[in-house]
């Protein structure tokens, strides 16, 4: 198999290639280029994707992974329903 | 002439890229990546369904650019118009409704009064038991925030302008003599100077030595995880201050109208969600079983008196462009275009209302 038919996120169903042409339009920092492809926001949030979002645009703009960092994590670690949350206290 | 605009939100942009197309010198400066401030972060309602006579002519003006901007600048911004309803369950709120309705039809906007049990033709598992009035505007509907912000953005660069990222404005030199912007360490020379910086206008323009005074909100949303298209309109709970919509890509967003903050943050509360989980599924039983996947919080600014302040300050080549608050993704494409036009010519009365010399 090609190199375009590489699965980087399952979750949006995003290839390898899909993201380095998002990166040659321009979308070329980690948050843009999250945004733009919608990798790391799907069920996962970024745990099977994000390692490998870092090192394509590290290759690709020739940045080390330190200087790309990583996205903002935002809550919940894990997704949880509605009704769980309605049972919660507020202050 | 040359113009240094301060922020690359809804506003900023916009601004520049009307300025650009009428030949003017533009260069943008933002602070962090594009959609970092709350043009990023927002739920993307649109609608001319607003309480203030001054905004309304403005949000009608923008619901025609949200449909006709896309094919000129050849971007889709996955805009929906499904319609846009307020319920309400206090007998205050409903006064206010009915008094802000009989406004927006006075204007023009096309907005009616519908009966509780008529949203389930909208949106079918709609508890009307949890409300008691509602209105309804069917040319509404919904946008994704971030493909507006790149959409100006390829616009604006395809004019010619300039959009320096990742570069922060720390001083500005305004008055006689050279003017202009410095950003790193270097100096950007500009004729006018747009503080179009949301939440930040008012550090811009104090370190331009000009008052403004603006309030600071911060406001909390979330997404579920993705469903199939279920909620076709935009639906605000006035009297809760709650509002949910779906995306495009499925995902239900929700959040609870912003509260004024002593100074910037985003941090997200446990709060907020228990307070939004409680009153969604008393709207909608039916999304007891959606899991929450994301939540943040973006914070924009409001003029004192709840209008946006835009136009001239007292000194001519600095020039407000913030205060937009909630509606500000409405507002913010129009405001812009006649914004640009009061930089050109020196003057536009639509913008007379919103003149930071009204204080
Ligand atoms: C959760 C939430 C939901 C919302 N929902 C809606 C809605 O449904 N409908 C609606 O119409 N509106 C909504 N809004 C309001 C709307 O998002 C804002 O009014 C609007 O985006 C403000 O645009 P702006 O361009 O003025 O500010 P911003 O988009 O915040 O842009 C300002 C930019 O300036 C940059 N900046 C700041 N300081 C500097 C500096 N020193 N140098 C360089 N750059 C700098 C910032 O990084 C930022 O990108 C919502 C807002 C939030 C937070």
């Amino acid at each position: 198999m090609g190199k375009s038919r590489k699965i980087v996120c399952r979750c949006e169903d995003l290839t390898e290639e899909e993201i380095i042409h998002a990166i040659d339009e321009g979308y070329n920092d980690l948050e843009s280029l999250k945004r733009y492809t919608g990798a790391t926001t799907g069920a996962c949030q970024g745990k099977g994707c994000l390692m490998h979002l870092i090192r394509i645009l590290s290759q690709k703009t020739k940045r080390s992974p330190e200087e790309i960092g990583v996205t903002t994590q935002r809550p919940p670690v894990n997704p949880v329903p509605l009704l769980i949350l309605s049972e919660g206290d507020t202050e | 002439m040359r113009v240094a605009v301060i922020g690359a939100g809804v506003m900023g942009l916009s601004t520049a890229y009307f300025l650009a197309k009428s030949g003017v010198e533009v260069k943008v400066f933002e602070q962090k990546y594009l959609t970092y401030g709350a043009s990023g972060r927002n739920s993307g309602g649109i609608t001319a369904m607003l309480d203030r006579e001054e905004l309304i002519p403005f949000a009608m003006r923008s619901l025609e650019m949200y449909e006709n901007l896309p094919s000129e600048l050849e971007f889709n911004f996955l805009f929906r118009m499904d319609g846009y309803i307020k319920v309400a369950d206090r007998d205050e709120d409903v006064e206010r409704l009915e008094k802000s309705l009989n406004l927006q039809r006075k204007l023009g906007v096309d907005a009616e009064i519908i009966e509780p049990q008529e949203i389930r033709d909208l949106i079918p598992d709609f508890n009307s038991s949890a409300v008691t009035f509602a209105v309804f505007s069917k040319n509404s509907g919904v946008v994704f925030p971030w493909p507006v912000v790149w959409g100006l953005a390829k616009g604006c660069r395809e004019l010619g302008v300039e959009i320096k990222t990742h570069t922060k404005v720390h001083d500005i030199t305004i008055g006689e003599g050279i003017r202009g912007v410095k950003a790193g360490d270097e100096f950007f020379e500009a004729d006018v100077i747009v503080n179009s910086a949301g939440a930040w206008s008012n550090e811009m323009s104090r370190i331009a030595g000009i008052e403004l005074g603006n309030k600071i909100m911060k406001e909390e949303i979330c997404v579920t995880e993705s469903i199939k298209p279920y909620l076709d309109p935009y639906l605000l709970d006035v009297s809760h201050g709650l509002y949910i919509s779906q995306t495009s890509r499925g995902e239900i967003v929700g959040g609870i109208t912003g509260r004024e903050v002593e100074k910037i943050e985003t941090k997200s509360s446990m709060d907020f969600l228990v307070k939004y989980a409680r009153r969604v599924t008393q709207l909608i039983p039916k999304l007891k079983g959606l899991s929450i996947l994301r939540q943040w919080s973006g914070v924009y600014d409001e003029g004192k008196d709840g209008l946006p302040v835009v136009g001239f300050s007292k000194d001519e080549s600095f020039v407000q462009a913030n205060g937009l608050g909630h509606w500000g993704m409405t507002i913010g494409l129009s405001l812009g275009k006649e914004l640009a036009k009061l930089i050109i010519k020196g003057e536009n009365p639509k913008l007379k209302p919103f003149s930071p010399e009204r204080f």
